[in-house]
C-alpha cells in the first residue's frame, strides 16, 4: 500500500499533502494538550514500534508471507492523534532512508496510512466497545477495526490510482501515470485486502491488543469522552468522496453551462443569458500561457488553502460562541 | 546402574514444519539494523557533500523527474546519476544498483498489458522516472548520514517536534529492533517438534515489544529530566559551503535550467 513516486500525478501528491499540514497541525496541538510532558518521548518510541511492527513477517495462506501496517494497533493502544504522529513519522523514515514509498508521495501515503485508517479503526473500536462491552466483544472490535480500516486505506488506495488516467492525459488521450482506471485498479486492489491482508491485520491487532489488556491493561488509551465534531467528520467524508465526484458521467452537480440547462430543465433563465457571466479567477482550472500541470496543482493549492481559511475561521467563531473549560 | 533406554539408539525424526517466516523476520530486522548502523566512508568525494544541499537538490530532482515528458532530459540525469554512483563507494554502489532495479522492472512487467493497448511511450517514460526516482532517493540515503537528513527537514519547515520525534524513532528502531531479534531467536530455538502456536506467540513478541517500549519510553523521559529538559526541542543546522558544495549545486542548478528549456 506504500505508493511510489511517479504511480500518481505530483498535483494530486500536492493536494493530499496540503490537505495533510492542518491534519498534522491539529494531531500534534492535541497530543501536546493528551499526553504530560513525561509521556511524550513515548511518540518517538512507538514510532520505532510501528516501524518494526511492519517488519514481522506472518504466514500466509499457500505458503508466503504478509505483515502488517501497525496504524490501527497504534490508534487501539495509544489513541488516533498520537497514532497520527507515530505512523507519519515511521512512512517519512521509510521513505527518506529506505525508499519504500515515494518521497512525493508521501503525504498521499500519510492521507491514507496515518490519518484516515487510525481514525476509521479507532472509531469503528470505540463503537463496538460501548456497545459490547465484554472481553470478547473487545477482541471482535479490536479485529473489525483492522479489518476495515486497511480495507478502507486500501480503497482510498485504489481510487487515487484509478482516477489517474481520467485526470491526466496527454495530447493524443494516453495516461501519463498510473494506467489503469478504477475498474481494474479497484479490484486489484481489494481483492487481496478484503480476502488476506485485512484479515492479517485484524488479527495481529486483537492478538496484540489481547496481549497488552492481560498484562498492562493501564496503559491502553483511555480517550475523550468528546465525540467527533460534526464539522470534522463532514470535512472527512467530503475529502474521501471528493474523487468520486469524477467518476459520475456528464457536468458535475450545478456546474452546467446554459445549453446543458436548456436541455436538462426545457429552457435557460433569463439571467443567465443576459449579463450574468461569472468569470472565475482560474477558468477551467487552466491559467493561460502557463502549462496545464503547474495550473492544476496552483488550482488545488488555492482551493484547499481557500477551505482551510474557511474552517480556521468557522472553528475560530465556534471557540467564542462556547470556549472550552481550561483542564 | 545405567538404565536401559540411555543405551538405545535415538531415531528421532523432528515433523517438518514451515517456519521460514521466522528467518525471513529475523532477516528483515538484521537489514534494517545493518543499514542503520553502516558507517560513511568520508574520504570520497559524493559523502563529503553538504547534507543540506544533497536533501533540497534530490527533492527537486525527484519533482522535476515526475514532471517531465522529456526523454532527453532523463538521459542527462541518467548520466548524472551514474557519475555519482561511481563517485560512490564500491559496496553502497553495488547495494544501491541491486536494490533500485527490482521495482521498477516489476513496474514495467505490469505496464504490458497498457503497452499492449498502445500506451507504450508514456509507459516507457514512467518506467525511466521510476527508475531514477528511486536511484536518486537510494543515492542520498547511502551517502548521507541519518541524523544529517533529518536536521535537514528543519529548512523544509518540518516543525521541530516532528523531528525530534523522528530522531528518537530512529535510535530506538536500533534498541527495538535488537530486542525483537533475539525475541524471534528465542522463539526459534524453543520451538522443537512442531510448535502449534507458534503464530500465536508472534502477537505475543508484538505484545512484549509495545510493552517493552513503553517501559523504555518511561526511562527515557526520567533521563531527559535529569539532563534538565523542560520539553522544548530545538534542533539547529550549520551550513557551511565548501569548495565540493558550489561544484554540486552549480551543476544541479543547470540540470534544473535543462529541465525548464526541454519541457517548455
Amino acid at each position: 500500500m506504500h505508493i511510489p513516486d511517479n504511480y500518481l500525478s505530483p498535483s494530486t501528491c500536492a493536494t493530499l499533502g496540503v490537505t495533510m499540514i492542518p491534519i498534522w497541525k491539529w494531531a500534534s496541538t492535541k497530543v501536546k494538550k493528551e499526553m504530560s510532558r513525561q509521556k511524550m518521548p513515548l511518540l518517538g518510541i512507538c514510532t520505532a514500534f510501528v516501524f518494526l511492527i511492519m517488519m514481522f513477517n506472518i504466514p500466509l495462506p499457500g505458503g508466503t508471507t504478509g505483515h502488517a501496517v501497525g496504524a490501527t494497533l497504534a490508534a487501539i493502544l495509544l489513541g488516533p492523534y498520537s497514532a497520527v504522529i507515530a505512523v507519519t513519522i515511521a512512512l517519512a523514515i521509510q521513505a527518506l532512508f529506505f525508499g519504500d514509498g515515494g518521497i512525493l508521495a508521501l503525504g498521499v501515503n500519510c492521507f491514507n496510512m496515518a490519518f484516515i485508517m487510525p481514525f476509521v479503526a479507532f472509531y469503528i473500536f470505540k463503537f463496538v466497545k460501548e456497545n459490547f462491552p465484554s472481553e470478547r466483544g473487545q477482541y471482535v472490535g479490536a479485529f473489525l477495526a483492522g479489518y476495515i480500516s486497511l480495507n478502507v486505506a486500501a480503497l482510498l488506495t485504489a481510487i487515487e490510482f484509478g482516477i489517474q488516467p481520467m485526470l491526466f492525459t496527454d495530447n493524443v488521450g494516453l495516461p501519463l501515470y498510473s494506467p489503469y482506471g478504477l475498474n481494474i485498479a479497484i479490484p486489484a486492489m481489494m481483492i487481496p485486502h478484503l480476502l488476506v491482508a485485512g484479515i492479517l491485520e485484524g488479527l495481529v491487532t486483537a492478538g496484540v491488543y489481547a496481549y497488552v489488556k492481560k498484562l498492562s491493561p493501564e496503559i491502553i488509551y483511555k480517550g475523550t469522552s468528546k465525540k467527533i465534531k460534526p464539522l470534522y467528520a463532514l470535512i472527512v467524508s467530503l475529502v474521501i468522496l471528493s474523487p468520486l465526484g469524477v467518476l459520475a458521467t456528464g457536468t458535475a452537480w450545478g456546474e452546467w453551462a446554459p445549453e446543458e440547462l436548456k436541455e436538462f430543465i426545457g429552457f435557460i433563465p433569463k439571467g443567465m443569458i443576459e449579463g450574468f457571466n461569472f468569470s472565475a479567477p482560474i477558468p477551467d482550472y487552466a491559467i493561460s500561457g502557463v502549462s496545464e500541470i503547474i495550473a492544476y496543482i496552483f488550482s488545488a493549492l488555492v482551493g484547499v488553502g481557500l477551505i482551510f481559511t474557511l474552517i480556521k475561521l468557522l472553528s475560530k467563531s465556534q471557540f467564542k460562541n462556547n470556549p472550552e473549560k481550561v483542564k | 546402574m545405567n538404565e536401559k533406554w540411555l543405551l538405545e539408539k535415538d531415531d528421532y525424526v523432528p515433523k517438518k514444519e514451515r517456519d521460514t517466516y521466522i528467518d525471513k523476520s529475523i532477516l528483515s530486522f538484521l537489514k534494517i539494523l545493518s543499514r542503520i548502523r553502516s558507517v560513511k566512508n568520508r574520504d570520497k568525494v559524493f559523502y563529503r557533500i553538504d547534507p543540506v544541499l544533497k536533501v533540497i537538490f534530490t527533492i527537486l530532482n525527484i519533482l522535476f523527474i515526475s514532471l517531465s515528458r522529456n526523454f532527453t532530459y532523463l538521459f542527462i540525469l541518467d548520466i548524472y546519476v551514474i557519475i555519482s554512483i561511481l563517485l560512490m563507494d564500491s559496496e553502497d554502489r553495488k547495494k544501491i544498483m541491486s536494490i533500485s532495479f527490482i521495482f521498477p522492472i516489476v513496474t514495467l512487467i505490469m505496464l504490458i498489458p497498457s503497452m499492449m493497448k498502445g500506451n507504450i511511450y508514456n509507459s516507457l517514460l514512467l518506467f525511466q522516472r521510476i527508475i531514477l526516482s528511486v536511484l536518486f532517493a537510494n543515492i542520498l540515503s547511502y551517502s548521507t548520514q541519518w541524523t544529517h537528513i533529518s536536521r535537514t527537514l528543519k529548512l523544509l519547515f518540518v516543525p521541530d517536534i516532528f523531528i525530534w520525534v523522528m530522531e528518537i524513532g530512529l535510535k530506538y528502531i536500533i534498541l527495538l529492533g535488537e530486542y525483537s531479534t533475539s525475541l524471534l531467536y528465542a522463539l526459534k530455538l524453543r520451538s522443537i517438534g512442531k510448535n502449534q502456536d507458534k503464530q500465536g506467540s508472534i502477537s505475543r513478541i508484538m505484545g512484549n515489544l509495545f510493552l517493552k517500549s513503553y517501559r523504555m519510553s518511561q526511562d527515557l523521559s526520567s533521563a531527559m529530566e535529569c539532563r534538565g529538559f523542560v520539553g522544548e526541542y530545538k534542533v539547529s543546522i550549520e551550513f557551511k559551503l565548501k569548495n565540493i558544495d558550489y561544484i554540486y549545486g552549480l551543476i544541479n542548478i543547470i540540470i534544473i535550467v535543462l529541465f525548464v528549456i526541454l519541457n517548455y
